[in-house]
């Protein structure tokens, strides 16, 4: 029996997208563990409560499956947009259009959906936190994966705005830009797991993707006086 | 617990009399350490919170580098390592900076930039031994993004940031984990001082700092207690050189 449930309250709900994977199922699955009742979106199936089979860059869909969740599980105290994936080694000019779009997309448009989708339900209820993943990449910068850290760039202007515009209300939106991160997402032979890049950072090795879901988690239940914020799990990439 | 912390990781909390120091020490108590706690001196309720947290009173001046030695020592001695060191004391006097004292400019410098470098001088070598530890800094909004009659301050704070990247980065590879965190206006002792300073009521402080918050919230030292913790702890392993900014949307990661 979670903690909630033993208290005899009703369990809280989190949303997260990009949950059959990565950092989204490990977000999904701390969320589970910690008593909460959780409601997944991604194009698989994810290991959720109530999972959702969606493509982030559908905006009816995304307002379908959001509307769904809440009712189902009973509102959403928390939503995480974690929908992502990566493409590096590509130079500039090289970028074709369908890779900038598609990028931009899923990244920048499948976190202005979820926003779009979960907010009116948070509104409703003076409640909620959103926590929108980012990536060291967009803080620092970085070479032949620029479409990459436009999108999750434009992802901290957009959060850090969204979370000023709210901010006279109860509802908490924030960042976590996560270093390169052990999963999935990063190829075998990515740069980013080359041993002479790892020892560059001051922990020499990968984020876990638990250090992540440990952050958001953090933000979710005890981060009430972050607005705009990011935090940065990033074992020293960016300082 | 004079026969040391048994199984508990030890953390040191300094200026814990009051405030955000005596929340942080029953937090990072409730979340399993043996915490000693520091302050410039006991009036008893060092020896109380102590008593509460299964660890030490050591009180004594941050700003005397034998002090925080005798200090760092006894707690070594009396419990057994510092896991966990939590610069928290600071002096902090209003004035306009050309015509403050510069005495009182500079002891703010000394107790709050100064005293914690010597006193994090004194843990390392412990933390070194045991394999690794967490440093957690408590800088201030103000260090991020300045504050009028606040120069001193301002300054010290902005330091114990760049101390927490440098630390960060020097100490990382060894297991030794520095962070620091800027809260802007948290609901403290310290408020008198501004309404001292502002020649208004401590309710004319609150809601003067509220209408400089985008929440409209003042932090309350639990908040702020558990940004701590949360560093301190299993969650924040990857955390290093970071700067937390729990300020209501004061400064939204300008450090």
């Amino acid at each position: 029996m979670s903690e909630p449930e033993r208290r005899g309250a009703k369990p809280p709900v989190a949303l997260v997208t990009g949950a059959a994977s990565g950092i989204g199922a490990e977000t999904a699955a701390m969320f589970r563990r910690r008593g909460w009742r959780t409601a997944g979106i991604d194009l698989r199936p994810s290991d959720t409560d109530l999972s959702l089979r969606c493509d982030v860059t559908d905006a009816a869909g995304i307002r379908s499956a959001v509307d769904e969740a809440a009712g189902q599980l009973g509102g959403i105290d928390a939503a995480v947009s974690a929908a992502g994936y990566y493409e590096e080694g590509i130079e500039v000019c090289d970028i074709t259009r369908e890779q900038w779009d598609s990028m931009l997309g899923v990244i920048l448009g499948g976190t202005v959906n979820t926003c779009a989708a979960v907010l009116p339900h948070m509104i409703a209820r003076q409640s909620g936190a959103i926590i929108a993943i980012s990536s060291e990449l967009a803080l620092a910068g970085s070479a032949t994966d620029l479409h990459y850290v436009a999108a999750k760039g434009a992802v901290l202007g957009l959060v850090k705005s969204l979370a000023a515009e709210l901010a006279a209300t109860p509802i908490r939106l924030n960042i976590v830009a996560p270093g390169p991160t052990d999963t999935p997402l990063l190829a075998a032979d990515s740069l980013w797991r080359k041993a002479d890049y790892l020892a560059t950072l001051p922990l020499g090795r990968l984020v876990r993707p638990g250090e992540v879901a440990a952050t958001v988690y953090y933000l979710a239940t005890e981060g009430v006086m972050y607005c705009g914020e990011v935090l940065s799990p990033n074992a020293g990439a960016v300082i | 617990m004079a026969g040391g912390a048994q199984d508990r990781p030890v953390a040191l909390v300094t200026g814990a009399a009051q405030g955000l120091g005596h929340a942080t020490a029953l937090r990072l108590a409730a979340d399993g350490f043996a915490v000693a706690v520091n302050d410039i001196s006991d009036d008893g309720r060092l020896a109380d919170l102590a008593a509460r947290t299964g660890g030490l009173a050591v009180a004594g001046d941050i700003a005397d580098p034998g002090a925080v030695t005798a200090m760092t020592a006894e707690v070594v001695a009396r419990l057994g390592g510092i896991a966990v060191l939590v610069a928290n004391a600071a002096a902090m006097e209003m004035g306009p900076f050309l015509t403050q004292n510069r005495a009182i400019w500079w002891r703010q410098v000394e107790v709050n930039l100064s005293g914690h470098f010597r006193l994090v001088q004194a843990v390392v070598p412990h933390m070194r031994a045991a394999g690794g530890g967490r440093i957690v800094l408590i800088a201030s909004g103000w260090g991020v993004i300045g504050h009028p009659n606040a120069t001193a301050y301002a300054a010290s704070k902005a330091g114990l940031i760049a101390l927490a990247k440098g630390l960060g980065r020097e100490l990382g590879p060894q297991g030794i984990l520095t962070n620091a965190i800027a809260p802007a206006y948290i609901d403290t002792e310290q408020l008198r001082v501004d309404a001292a300073d502002a020649g208004i009521t401590l309710e004319e402080m609150r809601e003067r700092y509220r209408e400089l918050v985008p929440t409209g919230q003042l932090a309350s030292t639990g908040d702020i207690a558990a940004a701590v913790a949360f560093l301190a702890g299993q969650g924040g392993s990857a955390f290093v050189g970071q700067v937390l900014q729990p300020s209501g949307g004061v400064t939204r990661t300008r450090a």
